[in-house]
């Protein structure tokens, strides 16, 4: 029996483990951590509450009841009030971004580890640079450069400017680097090319690095603002962060509908939330390579 | 290296440019020429059909703007309000999920969250809790301070420290997520051996935060710091544009919603370009710092 293999020492043992784990400051330590993540919740729950209240009740400050308007206010921000178009465009602009980046850093790191030519680490470093250029860097020469290519108000002015990453770039590069050697040479051996070893070899054992980098880029994707506000005037072809900003803006004519408000900013919220809690994992395995 | 050399089996120079085509191309086009042409552009006074070379009469006019030096000002203090407030939060946050030892997955997964939250959508929900007279938030800083015999108008439309404020907690809001990741593995790098003699020394929690943890966690917080300053001059911008417009009175117009109005607004482009070089050598200024103090430092990664 287990009862009888336990020593005295064991018994003590035991003891001292126990009260060490309810000693009252990890208990501290649990009140503190509930109370900040409460703290962090706390705008975002109110504001899924009053998403679903009406004018009255809103105007009713600290009425906390789920309203009646639920369906009212969610129907009416998505028809209305282009929330439906805004939320198809940025869908369309953040997965052409996500698979363009992740398809052109695949090849570009394949050239830069698996390739031997002349002033590779040049290369490398001018792809690298071009973190020095974030877009309010460029802003105006960009805006102007779409006007000449007549991309104003298209999918291609808020996708081409983002597919080149050196971030992206960057982690497959170490990604590959970390594979052994040995591999490539088979396939050498076996006269396999660049461009089947990357899909067949490559592609395969960089599926966590492949989805993380997904992850990044499109809650990346999905919350740019400045960019769209600048070269999209259209409704039609506007993305729901600046869409927000026309919500805020229509609904400012007469009485301000905050119910109504909210609820757009529950649906412009929920798709980068829904892809962060599903794909956490590899977005934080992700993030601790590109530490190093 | 050789190291790297050993994988370069392939040899043929046409398919290796033909990879790395689609990237250059894009870097080329929509990275490093609008770049240079900001720099041409900066010395050209320009209207809105035509433009003529001006030498340095957008820089001069810049450094001559008193509300251009008040959005210089602005930015570094909000920079400095929002890096800081992040990173002390942040740090405290992390440091207590690293410290309980039950629960900590479920505590990652409800503090990492706002990483993905749009920073439109935290201006939006602020803005409203916020409302002067609307606000949920407000009536009860309102109901507080009348506890103490204090009318609060907290009206930070009119005032401008307050609407600083305010942008600064949406702001620190926003960025906590990012900010708790990083260091949640920057801890998990520390050895356990260094964890237990502390605890076995008796060095209370809070010195082993500070005068422990926090030097060895050193190249990730100031990766952090340059990270958190970028995203204040820049990653801010729909918070400073759907909460304050800038004002009141200038108090919350950083550099790049300066910069937008200039440009989208006023069509000044010329003018609006002198400012983008402005902000392009404060970014190199801090990656050349980052990358000088993480050599230093380089000594501590694990």
């Amino acid at each position: 029996m287990a009862e009888s293999t336990i020593t005295e020492a064991n018994v003590e043992h035991e003891k001292r483990r126990s009260l060490e784990e309810y000693l009252p400051d990890e208990w501290l330590m649990h009140i503190g951590l509930i109370v900040s993540i409460s703290l962090m919740a706390l705008p975002l729950v109110l504001a899924a509450i009053m998403s679903t209240q009406s004018v009255a009740q809103i105007y009713d400050v600290t009425d906390l009841s789920p309203g009646s308007n639920a369906y009212e206010n969610y129907y009416r921000v998505m028809t209305d009030y282009n929330m439906w178009t805004f939320m198809i465009n940025s869908f369309i602009m953040s997965i052409a971004i996500v698979v363009g980046k992740v398809v052109l850093s695949l090849l570009a790191a394949l050239a830069l580890v698996y390739y031997d030519f002349p002033y590779k680490n040049a290369m490398f470093m001018f792809v690298l640079f071009t973190l020095m250029l974030p877009v309010p860097v460029r802003i105006v020469p960009l805006f102007e450069l779409m006007v000449t290519l007549d991309w104003t108000n298209s999918m291609l002015a808020i996708t081409m400017p983002y597919l080149a990453s050196a971030t992206a770039v960057f982690l497959f590069r170490q990604h590959f680097m970390s594979i052994p050697a040995s591999i490539v040479e088979a396939a050498k051996l076996d006269d396999v090319g660049g461009l089947k070893f990357l899909i067949f070899v490559l592609i395969p054992m960089s599926k966590g690095m492949i989805a993380g980098i997904s992850v990044i880029t499109y809650i990346y994707a999905w919350n740019q603002y400045l960019w769209p506000l600048a070269i999209i005037s259209s409704q039609d072809q506007q993305v729901v962060q600046v869409g927000l900003k026309s919500l805020e803006g229509t609904a400012a004519a007469g009485q301000i509908e905050w119910g109504l408000i909210m609820a757009g900013a529950m649906i412009a919220l929920i798709p980068p939330l829904v892809v962060l809690i599903v794909l956490h994992k590899p977005l934080l395995e992700t993030f601790g390579l590109q530490q190093k | 290296m050789s190291e790297s050399s050993a994988r370069a089996v392939f040899k043929n120079n046409k398919e290796a440019a033909f990879l790395l085509l689609p990237t250059v191309a894009v870097c080329i086009l929509f990275l490093y020429y609008p770049a240079i042409d900001t720099f041409r552009l900066s010395l050209y006074q320009t209207t809105l059909v035509d433009e003529s070379f001006a030498g340095l009469y957008n820089y001069t006019r810049l450094f001559a703007s008193e509300s251009y030096r008040n959005s210089l000002f602005v930015t570094f203090g909000f920079a400095g309000v929002v890096v800081f407030g992040t990173m002390l939060i942040s740090l405290i946050i992390a440091f207590m999920m690293y410290e309980v030892n039950t629960g900590t997955s479920v505590y990652l997964i409800t503090a990492i969250w706002p990483y993905a939250l749009p920073p439109a959508v935290a201006g939006l929900v602020l803005l409203f809790l916020l409302q002067p007279d609307l606000g949920i938030f407000t009536y009860y800083i309102r109901a507080i301070g009348s506890v103490f015999g204090y009318d609060i108008q907290f009206n930070w439309r009119r005032n401008g420290p307050l609407a600083f404020a305010v942008v600064s907690v949406a702001a620190i809001w926003k960025q906590l997520g990012y900010n708790i990741i990083f260091m949640i593995a920057a801890l998990n790098n520390i050895p356990k051996t260094i964890h237990e003699a502390a605890e076995l020394d008796g060095v209370s929690r809070l010195n082993r935060l500070f005068r422990i943890y926090v030097p060895l966690m050193s190249p990730t917080l100031v990766f952090l710091i340059v990270i958190n300053t970028i995203y204040a001059f820049f990653a801010t911008f729909p918070l400073i544009d759907l909460m304050t417009q800038g004002g009141p009175g200038g108090a919350t117009n950083i550099l790049i919603f300066n910069l937008y109005i200039d440009a989208f607004e006023n069509f000044n482009l010329g003018y609006a370009s002198a400012q983008s070089l402005v902000l392009f050598l404060l970014v190199g200024v801090l990656m050349y710092v980052q990358l000088r103090v993480s050599d230093r430092y380089a000594h501590y990664g694990g």
